[in-house]
């Protein structure tokens, strides 16, 4: 059997600033505050897109509803139009026939944007190894943040949007086409199974499953 | 012929009467069908659920269908399934016609309460058949998968177009030398001109439909109500020929969801496929399992204990639950109203708790196996579910005073989307869709699968067949698995919770580090997983959308042949045309809301 | 005599004159802050996509300028003669006890008139809005 892997190289996000992420935060500090400001009211107010493919969107709509309450962090409102949204959740598989559509609403969706690739479906394929789904959405599309389980649960996702709040907190856009830097600087993604690594491993006592 | 490892013919646990007719001759039917056509060219198979299957040729085709679902005294009128099966590459063929592809027509007859199985051999330059579209207008989007599937064309049928896969695409899948995994295939990429050829594709061109652009007076407007809609409930497309806001026809457009499951089935093992059946009917979870994992114990003979069989209705039915839950809250929030499925989804929170606490998952706990249930209950899985049953049944009466009552959504669902019980059945609808018409079957009652016999339940019936006698159905059909659940928490016995079968159960690990021959078997067990016996089965239930089945055939090998999954949400999208044709938008969303249909549910 | 006359007028005038002024002033910054500020803060976004309509991620099948069907300008006359009908009702108001009775009385056949044009349309079924499987499905339903 051969099989290819592939890499994210031709990304079609903006192409990033010339600079560092360091170096940007140096110069311009008169601009600085003005951005961070910017950026506090974006990341507070992250507009989902109403849409989803697959069981993983069950889930997402689980965490709209009361029980975990997405408004909570800002995404209030879930806009039927890419065009007033700021972020698209890829929650599900993404299909072969399925992928020019959501390429044309990404597309279609207005800068600032930011994409979470929710599900093992969408960062990987998942366990769909198979001839009609693209095995990861980042095959096309840059994503953000990466949210994973299969289906991850509306806490995981919420986590997610978590970190996405801290990493639009953290970006560096240009505030206008007319003067300034262009291109979007984005801090470095981490992950977060690195970071939590020793915390897990230092938790000794697991729930069993013969006891409610 | 089926021969278990006991070397029994006919070890099943079937209801008795197909195990009388196997033991008695041929089928009712067959004897039937020989009467009237002559007994030269059809054979019969022996397959080891005990559903009569025929083998038929091409030229006989039409005449036969005709005469079961017309003719015989009680006839076949479901057509409930229309598959195809490439068996160039199977082994354990003694005795059957020579055959490249098979293409497989399963009747259904309520009156006789069994079904019909009828295969036509196809050979590689024979590669058509004439189309039954004309007998079962619900055989039309059944034929386009076949086609876009396997290739097979079907002569007479009106369009014959992919329907599965993108328009753009080269082969057909199923057929076994089409690569299976992505990673066998050219790397996916998205290029803006590729952007460009597949958005042209999956333009709508009218004229393929056979539409008009206008009447005399007025243009038409076409509209996609696309894949990324919020009330089309999934990646569905329906494309619209709209004369200001009435709908003068309608195309689905499905295919945006296909994952591949039956290609997957091939090369999972019969024990590493459970995940995938989960994912079928997403909202169903394990409710899918149950199909499948039934149709791998007709075919090795296994015999799962009461206890597991407890467990499995028991979880199946707080998977109807959660389903049906959805489909209420989504139903009354596609009609207008925003509150009700926020309280539903808090209902539904409770499911997922007590199934977290039992399986471990939430949505796909993939709880079920070959022989049994994964894990056994609990200790304390008693108190959840009772404190569930309290909890329950006020919550449902407050939604009644909320939903169904009201009188704007009276005011929009009833009358609208109804069929009567014959164009149902022609249109291969089941489940509450079926039931709604008035017509009073319900497959756990007809033919109790997993110990439905031992419960007590109604099968809740409408009337008129519209939007809300299909949620009124619904809605009772929820207090019956309440009182189902009751039930299995009062009556669970003791016992195992899995069978004591070679194939499902691994040997005592003792005994395993000890000697060889037990360390080879379970060695075997857990790499390869079960070989199941050479065969034939089919089994269906009745799942939160209809009837679903999965067809698996078995080569004697460690992977399933084919698993073909019959869904039953594939069957009623078809009819959306008929039931929205001079209706407005806003009716058709509601109709949309009132089929319950799951996007996996209907592409897998 | 006149010529004072007139700067007195002039004078209210430039007084009642200048808060609009003000408020005209006003209203052009705003907007054009809001428009300017929409037009240069912000990111420049180019794909051939984003300048096309959006139709749930497919392409559109032909246009929109197309002929619709007669019910739309049936309801658009309708609105136009009854709006027209409350302008008129209005100027009359506005001169109520000028016109005393006979302008009371005048109005009266006028509303009158339309309202007989009214009870015509309703029962005609001329605003009936539903399709024609719709009327089926809903007998009991009156308009």
């Amino acid at each position: 059997m051969r099989w290819n892997l592939t890499k994210a190289e031709n990304d079609t996000a903006p192409t990033p600033g010339q600079q560092t992420y360091e170096e940007a935060i140096r110069r311009n500090f008169l601009f600085a505050r003005l951005e961070d400001m910017v950026a506090w009211g974006q990341s507070n107010s992250v507009w989902p897109f109403n849409f989803g493919l697959s069981c993983c969107y069950v889930e997402m709509a689980t965490a709209f509803t009361s029980r975990h309450d997405i408004a909570r962090f800002g995404s209030e409102v879930i806009r039927g139009t890419p065009r007033q949204a700021d972020l698209i959740v890829i929650s599900g598989t993404v299909f072969r026939k399925m992928a020019p559509v959501v390429k044309r609403l990404y597309d279609q969706m207005l800068e600032p944007r930011w994409v979470i690739s929710m599900g093992s479906c969408a960062n990987s394929g998942g366990m769909y190894d198979i001839y009609s789904v693209v095995q990861g959405v980042d095959k096309f599309l840059p994503v953000d943040v990466y949210v994973p389980g299969c289906p991850p649960r509306p806490e995981a996702l919420l986590q997610g949007l978590m970190l996405l709040q801290e990493a639009i907190g953290k970006e560096r856009r240009p505030l206008s086409w007319v003067v300034g830097e262009q291109g979007v600087i984005k801090p470095v993604k981490t992950s977060q199974r690195d970071l939590l690594t020793e915390e897990r491993m230092r938790i000794q006592q697991l729930r069993d499953p013969d006891h409610v | 012929m089926y021969e278990n490892r006991q070397g029994n013919v006919g070890e099943i646990m079937d209801s008795n009467r197909a195990m009388a007719k196997i033991e008695s001759g041929l089928p009712q039917i067959v004897r039937e069908l020989s009467k009237r056509f002559g007994n030269n060219h059809f054979t019969f198979q022996q397959t080891a659920d005990g559903i009569p299957t025929l083998w038929i040729p091409r030229e006989n085709l039409r005449s036969v269908l005709g005469f079961l679902k017309n003719e015989a005294k009680p006839a076949y009128p479901l057509l409930f399934d229309l598959t195809a099966m490439d068996e160039r590459l199977r082994t354990h063929r003694q005795g059957l016609p020579e055959s490249a592809f098979t293409v497989i027509y399963h009747l259904l007859s309520f009156g006789r309460n069994e079904d019909i199985r009828l295969k036509v051999a196809l050979s590689e330059d024979t590669f058509s058949l004439p189309s039954a579209s004309a007998i079962w207008p619900s055989a039309n989007w059944y034929e386009r998968e076949v086609w876009d599937m396997f290739g097979i064309v079907f002569e007479g049928h009106p369009n014959l177009r992919r329907i599965i896969m993108p328009p753009t695409w080269v082969g057909h899948p199923l057929r076994k030398e089409h690569p299976a995994r992505a990673t066998e295939m050219e790397p996916f990429s998205l290029s803006d001109e590729r952007q460009e050829i597949e958005q042209e594709a999956l333009r709508f061109v009218p004229e393929e439909w056979g539409m008009r652009r206008q009447s005399e007076d007025s243009d038409f407007l076409f509209l996609n109500m696309g894949p990324n809609h919020p009330s089309v409930h999934g990646a569905f497309r329906i494309a619209l020929q709209l004369d200001g806001e009435e709908i003068i026809d309608a195309v689905p457009d499905i295919g945006y969801h296909h994952r591949g499951a039956e290609k997957m089935g091939e090369r999972q093992s019969w024990h590493t496929f459970i995940p995938y059946t989960d994912r079928v009917d997403y909202l169903g979870g394990s409710m899918n399992n149950l199909p499948y994992v039934l149709a791998v114990e007709r075919l090795a003979g296994i015999k799962v204990p009461e206890r597991a069989q407890v467990i499995r209705v028991m979880i199946a039915e707080f998977y109807r639950l959660a389903s049906h839950l959805l489909f209420y809250g989504t139903y009354a929030q596609d009609v207008g109203q925003m509150s009700p499925i926020f309280y539903m989804f808090i209902d539904r929170e409770k499911v997922f708790d007590i199934m977290e606490s039992i399986t471990g998952a939430r949505m796909h706990s993939s709880y079920f196996r070959i022989g049994g249930v994964a894990l056994d209950l609990p200790q304390g899985w008693d108190k959840r579910v009772r404190e569930f049953i309290g909890y329950l049944p006020s919550r449902l009466d407050q939604y009644d005073k909320l939903v169904m009552k009201n009188s704007l959504i009276k005011r929009r669902t009833q009358g609208i989307g109804s069929y009567t019980s014959a164009e149902a059945i022609d249109w291969s609808v089941t489940g509450a869709g079926l039931r709604a018409t008035g017509f009073e079957w319900d497959y756990r009652k007809a033919r109790p699968y997993s110990g439905y016999e031992n419960y007590e339940f109604e099968i809740p019936i409408g009337n008129r067949g519209d939007c809300y006698d299909r949620c009124a159905v619904r809605v009772e059909e929820m207090r019956q698995s309440l009182r189902i659940i009751e039930q299995c928490l009062e009556q669970m016995p003791e016992g195992p919770y899995k069978a004591d079968h070679p194939l499902t159960t691994p040997p005592p690990k003792a005994r395993t580090l000890h000697d060889i021959e037990t360390l080879i078997q379970h060695f075997l067990n857990v790499s390869w997983g079960p070989v199941v016996p050479a065969g034939e089965a089919s089994v269906t239930i009745e799942a939160t959308k209809g009837l679903n089945g999965y067809y698996l055939t078995s080569d004697g090998g460690t992977m399933s042949y084919r698993t073909r999954i019959r869904t039953p949400s594939f069957a009623h999208l078809q009819m959306i045309p008929l039931m929205s044709r001079g209706m407005m938008i806003a009716d058709l969303i509601a109709i949309l809301a009132s089929i319950d249909f799951v996007m996996a549910d209907v592409d897998r | 005599m006149t010529t004072v006359h007139l700067m007195i007028i002039e004078a209210r005038f430039a007084a009642d004159l200048l808060p609009l002024i003000l408020y005209f002033a006003a209203v052009l910054a705003v907007t054009g802050i809001m428009l300017g500020g929409a037009y240069f803060l912000g990111q420049r976004h180019s794909a051939k996509a984003a300048d096309e309509t959006f139709e749930s991620g497919i392409v559109a099948t032909g246009d929109v300028h197309i002929r619709f069907s007669i019910q739309f300008y049936l309801l658009a006359i309708f609105f136009v003669i009854f709006d027209m009908e409350s302008v008129f009702l209005f100027a009359w108001s506005v001169a109520l006890y000028e016109s005393g009775w006979p302008g009371f009385i005048e109005a009266l056949i006028f509303i009158g008139v339309l309202l007989a044009s009214l009870v015509y349309l309703w029962s005609s079924g001329a605003l009936d809005w539903r399709t024609r499987r719709q009327r089926k499905v809903d007998p009991d339903y009156q308009e």
